[in-house]
């Protein structure tokens, strides 16, 4: 809401600089979103009158004007506008003014004749008037008087946001009262005297409300004989200022007095009514109505509209009808105002995609009482500047008027929930002061009537706020609460999350994070088997990528990968700690788990002077997973992966015992050119729920060798399809207790071990705890393995 | 037998001070000191000295021995340090050569962050807590006093899964599931991805927040004051100023805003905080009695504060990120400057 400041003036007396001012509103819960001086872009723009036009000598359509600006000398301006004459006061811009959008006044000749100046038109200094030739100003404007200060053009605007609680704050009283409650500054509301002429409005007109829960109050007047026209300048800058164009009187005081008092009005032109009457309803399904914003719209049958005898002609709350709307025919108004349900007006409003100034206010809640006032307001202001006549009486459906709430508040709460004490006096004096009813006040506590307009207010707490808001937070003390032991651990894995978060850092690995969402286009795109095709679907998806809840981090880090690749990233080592979600049937809510997915793509060791680089492969995946079973304590086998993600012959399963735990391996070609990727990339994803239920024991104490290790390589040429893992096993099987470690240095495949074989060469490691070994006990224990080898894999030595 | 030592030892310091590498210098420890060295071999004569004498060759020889073992030992280190700078002189690296850095990993900016949040929410006696992304509408607006017609609503576009299961857009919810588990005390922070239909330079749809919430016998707004400006302090640094003003919530009740100033001007005014000299870092407030009721507090003996925060926008701020969405693109050329 924009709030003039000379318009907030009306109402309470400010005496504060705008700097001030706008930190009080801030501490008040006004919050400032941006202060406006206006008029700032008309500059050395002041009041002239025209002392004499002379025809151009060269130039037909171009009179030459001799315009007194308050200088020593009149000013000589050539002008092409035509509705001016000898006398006018116009706005007029010397050279060196500045105009709204930068345009600058600077002396030029035009046709040979020198122009030292431009007279302006309503728009050229930013008024929202766009009626062709010069703006004529009053005949009493003071010549040389700063246009902005003529036309109050140098008024300050504060954009306040306006929260949803505070519906009473969305007008110019409702932030006076907060202002005079603060600077203990009495509140104007200007004073209403109607007077009434001709026949009683129970002989014009009929109101029929037949929904009562969503309009519990409706009021109404008629009001004759309205010229309707321009509205005087003061009432358009006004409105202006509040960001709003000015379009006739009648529209114009409506809109005055809701800004004003918050109020929502409506003017019908009366004569467009069927049958001169109205009927407060529902919509029928599907009913049309013409809205004021040009559009025709079908009603629901839950909203309701303000109709005729016929259709509607108000979607109420929301927006008027354009086919009784008021004009330039119009001689007898219909004005409303009414109190609308909320909620109602709120479902209307969004059911329609419709947000108005009215349905903004209603929704959150108007005020009951402030009808009354509006409508007398502005009936009184019509009557004034559109010379109207007001019907006799006043239409006030309203049978079961709203009862204000009492809320107690023994002064003791409000210590106890702000930890300041706050003298009752004090207390008591800031309820009051916000227009609370005291309905009893004693030593320990006080009652009190909450106004209808505060529908925010309905229990101690509420009160405790107002004192705080008003007694200033600045001035509440600061204290740091002692630690407090909670009896359960809510999160119990967040620790270790955390620890392997870093480990994986400390791998070389950079956490990526991507949105929970997916789609079932990726899904297919990755390949993902059917188990992850079916993803919890989003209702209202802010677009077709984000329609679904990812059921894997896979296609995201394929995705991550290959983007990063073909930005030019010569290494990806990546990996993501995330959610997935599964449909459940039968369950409130899906099943949601958690996921470590990695990546590796381009380079594991760069290039550096002293090497090549080298770039990732299966095993730098392989190993990597391996790391991280052993992180939580566990060691798994692999097995062939039929994930079609993957490439053939570079895919594993992760098996731990009987537990499935995880998927890896190269991306599939067509999978990477699905993701816009020519280039190797290896993903993995683990189920992290069931790693971090392995926790483990803590490592026991094993003997730190005395003696030294003996190391033998033993190189073994077996049938190529052996796997070499095999042979490690049957090696560590086989080996003896001495044995403490094997290792594969070296696999050769080539002419000198013949075709279908390879040489595998095997590193032992021998030690014991008791001596230092000698040759015969290595021999020993070497000659047992490729025993075993030779036995099972017709293994030959090389 | 004394002219044959003395001889000796003559002959043998000669040698050694004419050695010209370790190897000729350790062949004549050998041959001079060695077990048939030439010392002994002397020795072996001391049975054909006369008793009287024999203490005093005694003597001589051990005079000898060290005299040659002193000799041999500093000879040893001179041409040791000869030979060291040799092969160091031949082992002179570039010092300009780029070194062998090992790879380095980054966590993400958001978690960084929030492993700060929480280590210094712990130091005051706050433990993690955490809840579903998809929560049900109960959880993330009924239970916190925001039902269906709530104004409120509008402000936190949500995204539905099905009618009454929402992606959480606070995580606030975490409160209430943890308010239902257990008695007060309760000091908990709930850290965690959040969601609304909202997608600009400004906004994402994912987003991350932290929720705080302390309830007691004794909490105070005074209490929320001090625990929020030490966090600031420890996040921001002392000279950090802090502000309070009245906001709406409708989960707490006295509601409010904080403000911390603003960390590129300092205060003074500039184009990321508008010229306020402000900037917008957080919504608190004191657990409203609606919240309460629905977790079976008793408002009477109980109150608490809450508060909620932007991960990503305190990350951006700290970090002077300009889109929130550098945050989710992945680009490792933007994860690994942190």
């Amino acid at each position: 809401m924009r709030i003039s400041l000379s318009w907030l003036q009306e109402y309470v007396d400010i005496d504060v600089s705008v700097e001030e001012l706008a930190h009080q509103m801030t501490m008040l819960g006004l919050e400032i979103e941006s202060i406006e001086q206006l008029g700032d872009d008309v500059q050395e723009v002041y009041v002239g009158q025209i002392l004499s036009i002379e025809p151009h000598p060269d130039a037909d359509k171009i009179v030459v004007c001799q315009t007194d600006v308050g200088g020593d000398a009149p000013v000589q301006i050539c002008c092409g506008a035509k509705n001016m004459k000898v006398g006018d006061k116009v706005p007029t811009a010397v050279v060196g003014a500045t105009l709204p959008g930068g345009f600058a006044i600077a002396r030029r000749k035009m046709r040979g004749v020198e122009s030292q100046g431009m007279m302006c038109a309503a728009q050229e200094i930013g008024l929202a008037d766009e009626t062709d030739g010069l703006l004529i100003l009053d005949e009493d404007a003071t010549v040389g008087e700063d246009i902005r200060v003529h036309l109050g053009l140098d008024d300050v605007v504060l954009e306040i946001e306006v929260t949803p609680n505070r519906a009473d704050w969305a007008s110019m009283i409702g932030v006076a009262r907060e202002l005079a409650a603060c600077y203990g500054k009495e509140l104007r509301i200007p004073e209403v005297a109607l007077v009434e002429q001709g026949p009683a409005i129970e002989t014009l007109t009929s109101v029929t409300v037949e929904d009562r829960e969503r309009c519990p109050r409706y009021m109404g007047r008629i009001l004759h004989d309205v010229t309707v026209g321009p509205s005087p300048e003061w009432l358009c800058n006004y409105l202006i200022a509040a960001g709003q164009r000015p379009i006739n009187n009648i529209v114009d005081v409506t809109n005055f007095v809701l800004l004003e008092t918050g109020q929502p009005l409506h003017a019908f032109d009366f004569e467009k009514l069927a049958g001169k009457r109205i009927v407060v309803r529902t919509a029928t399904k599907d009913e049309p109505i013409n809205t004021l914003d040009g559009e025709t719209r079908k009603l629901s049958d839950d909203m309701l509209v303000i109709a005729d005898a016929k259709e509607p002609q108000c979607v109420a709350g929301v927006m008027g009808g354009a086919d009784s709307e008021v004009g330039e025919g119009t001689t007898t108004i219909f004005l409303e105002s009414a109190f609308f349900q909320p909620a109602s007006v709120r479902k209307t409003s969004r059911g329609l995609g419709l947000i108005s100034e009215s349905s903004q206010r209603f929704q959150r809640g108007a005020d009951p009482e402030m009808a009354e006032y509006a409508l007398d307001r502005a009936a009184q202001m019509i009557q004034e500047l559109a010379s109207a006549k007001i019907a006799e009486g006043v239409i006030d459906e309203y049978p079961e008027p709203f009862v204000p709430r009492e809320v107690t508040l023994p002064y003791a709460r409000t210590l106890r929930l702000l930890g300041v004490d706050i003298a009752p006096e004090q207390q008591c004096n800031i309820i009051e002061s916000l227009g609370f009813e005291m309905i009893r006040q004693d030593d320990t506590e006080m009652v009190v009537r909450v106004p209808l307009r505060r529908h925010d207010v309905s229990m101690e707490a509420d009160l405790i706020e107002e004192i705080a808001r008003l007694y200033n937070f600045d001035n509440i003390p600061v204290s740091l609460p002692r630690a407090r032991k909670c009896e359960k651990v809510f999160a119990p894995n967040e620790q270790r999350i955390r620890a392997f978060r870093h480990y994986l850092v400390s791998l070389g690995l950079t956490e990526l994070y991507n949105w929970s969402f997916s789609n079932d286009d990726e899904v297919e795109r990755a390949a993902l088997p059917a188990s992850y095709r079916t993803m919890v679907v989003l209702e209202n998806p802010l677009s077709e990528k984000q329609a679904t809840m990812r059921s894997s981090i896979i296609p995201a880090l394929i995705g991550n990968g290959a983007r990063n690749l073909n930005y030019g990233v010569t290494s990806v080592r990546g990996f993501e700690l995330g959610p997935v979600f599964f449909p459940s049937e039968g369950d409130e809510l899906p099943t949601q788990g958690n996921r470590v997915a990695l990546v590796l793509a381009g380079e594991m060791e760069g290039a550096h002077w002293s090497r090549s680089a080298r770039a990732v492969d299966f095993y730098d995946m392989k190993g990597l997973v391996e790391s991280v079973l052993e992180h939580f304590g566990v060691a798994g086998k692999l097995e062939e992966s039929d994930w079609e993600t993957f490439q053939g012959g570079q895919r594993a399963s992760v098996r731990v015992g009987k537990q499935l735990v995880g998927t890896f391996g190269r991306v599939a070609s067509t999978v990477a050119r699905a993701f816009e990727c020519d280039r190797p990339l290896y993903v993995a994803e683990l189920d992290l729920d069931w790693l971090l239920t392995k926790r483990p024991g803590a490592t026991q104490f094993q003997t730190v060798p005395t003696f030294p290790p003996s190391t033998r390589d033993l190189a073994v040429v077996v049938d190529s399809v052996v796997p070499a893992g095999e042979l490690l096993e049957k090696a560590a099987q086989s080996g003896g207790k001495l044995l403490r470690s094997v290792d594969i240095f070296d696999i050769f495949e080539g002419e000198q071990v013949g075709a279908g074989k390879k040489s595998v060469a095997l590193n032992l490691v021998f030690q014991s705890d008791e001596r230092t070994l000698t040759d015969k006990d290595t021999q020993k224990a070497v000659d047992k393995v490729l025993k075993r080898l030779k036995h099972e894999y017709k293994a030959e030595l090389r | 037998m004394k002219e044959q030592l003395e001889a000796l030892q003559a002959e043998a310091l000669d040698t050694i001070a004419t050695a010209a590498d370790l190897d000729t210098v350790e062949a004549a420890r050998v041959k001079y000191l060695g077990r048939k060295g030439a010392v002994t071999e002397i020795l072996r004569g001391l049975g054909k000295v006369s008793p009287e004498e024999r203490p005093a060759m005694g003597q001589l020889s051990n005079v000898v021995k060290s005299a040659i073992g002193d000799a041999l030992d500093s000879r040893k280190a001179a041409l040791s340090s000869v030979a060291d700078a040799a092969r160091e002189a031949s082992e002179a690296v570039d010092l300009s050569l780029p070194g062998r850095r090992p790879s380095q990993g980054h966590i993400h900016m958001v978690n960084q962050v929030t492993e700060e949040i929480i280590d210094i929410f712990a130091g005051l006696g706050f433990q993690v807590a955490v809840g579903p992304d998809i929560e049900t509408e109960y959880y993330n607006f009924d239970s916190l006093n925001t039902p269906a017609d709530h104004p409120a609503r509008d402000s936190h576009d949500t995204f539905f899964v099905k009618p009454g299961v929402v992606l959480r857009t606070h995580t606030s919810p975490v409160q209430m599931r943890v308010m239902e588990q257990v008695k007060p005390p309760v000091a908990v922070l709930a850290p965690g991805r959040v969601y609304r239909v909202d997608y600009d330079a400004s906004h994402s749809p994912m987003f991350n927040q932290i929720e705080g919430l302390l309830v007691d016998e004794d909490v105070t707004f005074a209490d929320l004051k001090g625990t929020l400006m030490h966090f600031v302090h420890q996040l921001f640094g002392k000279d950090t100023k802090v502000r309070f003003r009245p906001h709406f919530f409708p989960f707490t009740e006295p509601s409010a805003e904080m403000d911390i100033s603003c960390t590129v001007c300092g205060g003074n005014g500039c184009r990321l905080c508008k010229n306020s000299g402000w900037l917008e870092a957080l919504g608190c407030g004191m657990v409203h009695p609606e919240v309460f009721r629905h977790a079976g507090y008793d408002y009477e003996k109980y109150s608490g504060f809450a508060f909620g925060l932007g991960i990503d926008r305190i990350a951006m701020l700290r970090h002077a990120v300009p889109s929130i969405n550098h945050l989710y693109d992945n680009d490792l050329r933007f994860l690994e400057q942190f």
